[in-house]
């Protein structure tokens, strides 16, 4: 028939593959990055040890380390050229992630910055 | 037991939904008693209804498309008739709560039932037989696709006679679309219509974006693909993209509607201006996933109809996924006026000027393609160069609008209603018309006629313009959008001008459907015999008109752009075909009724959530569960074609090409 | 997962020839078009709950006068959750690797792992909103807790979904066995239950941690 084999460039997203030792050792790792992970968050966020504007910022550079745990160990998202339009899809959806979560909230940050008084204070003027 | 639904929903006592009704009943039943007696409904069944051919769905889609025209457009001339009516002294004929519900229904209409079906429609039937396939990836998901956007229709449409409809305009800005100021079903009616037929679109982008990217003829490398297609990529990737943020919003309408949460109300914490953003962060990407199918639907009409390969592919391709990309970051330009500040202002300004960019780069390859070509001038050029005309205009106007100072004069007045329908009247209605007739003949085996095409084409411009030029005028004077009463007289030969436009474009309408008549009467005179009317270039042209359920006996070979056109040439200089391949039995996705059954049970959810009937509601969701559960459970998913009849096909096809090789070129 | 078998099903009878990039080579299989659809829509999914968020972070503030994050918060609950749903992640991945196998027995005890792993999950968070709602900080109190209840609720309506999802599988897999479209679906639903874990980190980290700050 042919002897192209199409799949050769092509892996399907979250596919395990090669051997069983390796594809188990993968979740194994997976796992245990992030229950790491999680750990830290969660002792980031209770300790005062650290600077307390960082630890948001710390929080959420954990979160997204911990997003790309699961992308590579649990979903087998790769950058090897057979996985090419897997991973400009993920691009594509983390771009539009970011637009709309940064757009609403710089926009809505400014909007409510430039709303007028609320009714409790317009009461209160009222009131003199 | 009935939740709220009583006799009263019954409009009884206003006469125009009434007649309406009354007429539409009897409409649908006498073509139901005609179908019926013509024996046609185990053949529209099996050939359209229950079909997984991408083909079938399409010319479904358009259909619909087109029957929804009618309606949206009836809207318009009655606004228009209002306008023109109700000036200084005299309040028309529609009083302002029947008013609002027409305004709202007619946009809502347009967008999400017209436009929004008619270009799916396109790449529907277009996509796979340009890149060489048999059916998109998923062809059930297909049907499942354009049964729930059916549903949406029919709950749109029954609101004309069981109920109202929103008041609210097309994307039902809280707080008056909350519960508060629009206790009625009107609002509910249209968030539900939209959430189904919602999820019938994304289910589409995942459908062409997998497509697209994954099942292809073989050779058809990216760079080597018809530009509607790329088009048709970008338009998906922005449906995926913006759907799912329209599915919020609406949902959290809805949660404050019937569930007493607080996202958009006046009480509470509630922020409505957080609606406008989210709502905008879907609108604005969605009039990109309407225009750029429509670009490259001109894309593959100027190129064919010029005798030339497109000019600049690669800045074609380019400058779609720019326009793709760039279309997510301009929405606030939709509400400059809200109050962001000036900072935000300028750079979404900025932002909404950068993205008429690209889009002249596409005017400049459709001028390109045409300088140097011998320019023929079908029906379907004469949108193309309408096109250019108009929608230029209308794209200068929206660069103007793009300026915060000039917007916040006329920001919601009439100058913006005139920018808005120049772009979508010039931009899509045309493409979709040149699409119609262009890819007609593929379709149904004959070509429509061409002197009441150009008719047609006539009305529309003609029309178009008449019924809007003046309201870019009105606009600078002062006219707000969406009124009942007009208070200032001087308006009125402005207002006339514009009604005669408008009823010019109705007599478009009627000649559409008067060509479509006669064109089928007399179609024997224009048959497409070698499936190549038009000396077209991409390989939909390849096939048969009407291809194959299957499309093609043997996946063609694609050796470089214009995949169809190298081979074509090749052909008639060396007067012959490529070598007979050798042909197998073809496996095709099986009929299902999965589509229409889960779209029943999503009506009658969709309802009874409407009218707060819980039972059935529930019932309803448990059904559209168990007809999925009983789809899993089944063991046949195809059928074979036996290669008999692939072989029998593809023979009788390879005879009329060859019979017929000379009379495929225009330029022999 | 060899395409010869397949190549007559697509009518695939001429050699591809020049070497032009992804996808071109004919229709990829089914095995790998199925999977990329439905990674598709799980990113669609992404932009979904994204909204949810951007909503979230607009009206966190907007209490009313009423209870706010530190006061409804309980971070032992919400890493006990946490655990729970990503061991859940983590046997299911288990599931995966012995279905390839073809292991009914394996596979059906990591399905059932999973399923359980995830109503304890749920139940957490029925318990969580149940005793918020019984306090008075149910959704309809102010638009901070309508935002709350709607973005961790439509994390928990997916999970639901989840579920009912992954006892259909079972059945299916109990009574056809390991077929390529079974296969196929199973795989669609690993990736779905990774990505739910995938939010749920956004969730504890946003809502629940950077959300009780001091």
């Amino acid at each position: 028939m042919t002897e192209h084999d199409p799949e050769l460039l092509n892996v399907a997203p979250g596919e395990p593959h090669d051997n069983m030792f390796s594809e188990t050792l993968s979740y194994v790792i997976g796992m245990g990055l992030a229950l790491l992970l999680t750990a830290i968050s969660f002792w980031v966020a209770s300790t005062s040890t650290l600077w307390g504007p960082g630890v948001a910022v710390g929080l959420v550079v954990l979160a997204i380390a911990q997003m790309g745990v699961h992308l590579v160990f649990f979903l087998h998202i790769t950058s090897g050229p057979d996985n090419t339009n897997n991973v400009l899809a993920l691009a594509f959806g983390v771009l539009i992630v970011f637009l709309v979560m940064v757009g609403t909230i710089w926009i809505m940050a400014h909007m409510n910055a430039n709303m007028g008084p609320t009714p409790e204070m317009m009461n209160l003027q009222m009131q003199h | 037991m009935f939740g709220r639904l009583t006799w009263d929903a019954v409009p009884f006592n206003q006469p125009i939904p009434l007649i309406t009704s009354l007429v539409v009943i009897l409409a649908l039943g006498a073509v139901a008693i005609w179908v019926t007696r013509i024996r046609a409904w185990p053949y529209l069944w099996h050939e359209y209804i229950t079909s997984t051919d991408h083909k079938r769905i399409g010319i479904m889609y358009i259909v619909l498309a087109l029957v929804m025209l009618v309606r949206g457009f009836s809207d318009a001339i009655m606004m228009r008739a209002q306008q023109s009516l109700a000036i200084g002294a005299s309040q028309g004929y529609l009083p302002p709560e029947h008013y609002d519900q027409i305004f709202s229904a007619h946009g809502t209409i347009m967008i999400f039932f017209v436009a929004m079906p008619f270009v799916i429609g396109f790449m529907n039937f277009v996509v796979p037989l340009q890149l060489g396939v048999r059916d998109v990836a998923f062809p059930t998901m297909n049907n499942v696709s354009f049964w729930l956007t059916a549903s949406g229709v029919l709950l749109v449409n029954l609101s004309l006679f069981l109920g109202e409809f929103a008041r609210t305009g097309w994307l039902g800005f809280p707080p008056l679309s909350e519960k508060a100021f629009s206790p009625g079903v009107g609002v509910d009616y249209y968030l539900v219509a939209l959430q189904i037929s919602g999820v019938g679109t994304v289910l589409t982008a995942v459908n062409f974006v997998t497509t697209i990217l994954k099942t292809r003829a073989p050779g058809m490398s990216y760079l080597r693909m018809p530009v509607f297609c790329w088009t048709s990529l970008a338009s998906n990737l922005l449906i995926l993209a913006a759907f799912p943020v329209l599915t919020v919003t609406l949902a959290l309408l809805m949660l404050d509607r019937y569930l007493g949460f607080h996202f958009f109300t006046n009480d509470g914490g509630g922020n409505s201006m957080l609606y406008m953003n989210l709502i905008w962060i879907w609108g604005h990407p969605e009039v990109y996933i309407l225009i750029l199918p429509a670009f490259g639907i001109y894309s593959e009409v100027v190129s064919t109809f010029s005798g030339k390969p497109l000019f600049g592919y690669r800045s074609m391709v380019f400058a779609t996924l720019a326009i793709c990309v760039l279309s997510f970051t301009v929405w606030l330009h939709h509400f400059f006026t809200m109050g962001a500040g000036a900072d935000v202002n300028a750079v979404f300004g900025i932002a909404s000027m950068l993205i008429g960019i690209p889009t002249g780069v596409k005017i400049y390859n459709w001028l390109f393609t045409m300088y140097g070509g011998r320019v023929r001038f079908n029906v379907p050029m004469y949108y193309a160069v309408g096109f250019m005309l108009t929608f230029v205009v209308g794209g200068l106007t929206g660069v103007l609008l793009a300026i915060p100072p000039v917007d916040f004069i006329v920001h919601n007045s009439l100058f913006l209603v005139a920018h808005f329908h120049q772009v979508i009247i010039g931009g899509v209605v045309f493409a979709l018309m040149a699409g119609y007739t262009y890819w007609f003949p593929k379709a149904f085996g004959f070509t429509l006629d061409e002197r009441l095409g150009k008719a047609v084409f006539w009305c529309w411009f003609i029309g178009f313009h008449l019924a809007f030029m003046p309201l870019y005028v009105l606009g600078f004077w002062g006219a707000t959008r969406r009124m009942q009463h007009i208070p200032d007289p001087t308006w009125a030969p402005w207002l006339n001008i514009a009604f005669v436009g408008a009823a010019i474009i109705g007599l478009g309408i009627v000649l559409t459907v008067v060509q479509l008549l006669y064109s089928i009467r007399t179609r024997d005179r224009r048959r497409d015999i070698t499936g190549d009317p038009w000396d077209g270039r991409t390989l939909e042209w390849l096939t048969l008109s009407p291809p194959p359920h299957y499309n093609f006996a043997v996946l063609p070979d694609v050796h470089g752009e214009e995949a169809y056109w190298t081979r074509k040439q090749t052909a008639i200089k060396e007067e012959r075909l490529i070598d007979e391949p050798n042909y197998q039995p073809i496996e095709m996705p099986l009929n299902t009724p999965v589509g229409i059954i889960c779209a029943f049970f999503a009506s009658v959810c969709g309802f009874a959530v409407i009218w707060y009937i819980w039972w059935l509601a529930i019932l309803g969701l448990i059904g559209a569960f168990a007809i999925f559960v009983w789809y899993a459970w089944r063991d046949e998913h195809e059928h074979i074609i036996p290669v008999e009849e692939v072989r029998a096909n593809a023979r009788e096809r390879r005879r009329i090409r060859m019979e017929h090789l000379h009379e495929l070129s225009q330029s022999v | 997962m060899t395409t010869v078998s397949e190549a007559p099903a697509v009518g695939l009878t001429h050699q591809g020839s020049e070497d032009t990039g992804l996808g071109h080579r004919g229709p990829a299989s089914k095995s790998i078009v199925v999977p990329y659809g439905f990674w598709l829509f799980i990113l669609s999914d992404m932009v979904l709950f994204s909204a949810l968020f951007a909503t979230y972070a607009s009206l966190v503030h907007a209490t009313d006068g009423g209870p706010i994050t530190n006061q409804l918060f309980d971070r032992k609950l919400v890493a006990i959750e946490t655990l729970a749903l990503l061991l859940s992640s983590f046997v299911c991945g288990l599931a995966m690797i012995t279905a390839k196998r073809r292991n009914m027995l394996w596979t059906q005890g990591w399905l059932l792992l999973t399923g359980l792993l995830g109503l304890v999950f749920l139940s957490i968070e029925l318990f969580e909103f149940g005793k918020m709602i019984g306090e008075g900080a149910g959704p309809q109190r102010s638009a901070f807790l309508s935002s709350f209840f709607t973005l961790v609720g439509c994390h928990g309506a997916h999970v639901t979904a989840g579920l009912l999802w992954l006892g259909t599988m079972m059945a299916q897999i109990w009574t056809k066995g390991f077929r390529q479209d079974i296969m196929r679906r199973l795989l669609c639903y690993s990736v779905f239950w990774h990505a739910l874990d995938i939010i749920w980190v956004a969730i504890f980290t946003i809502v629940y941690l950077i959300g009780t700050l001091p």
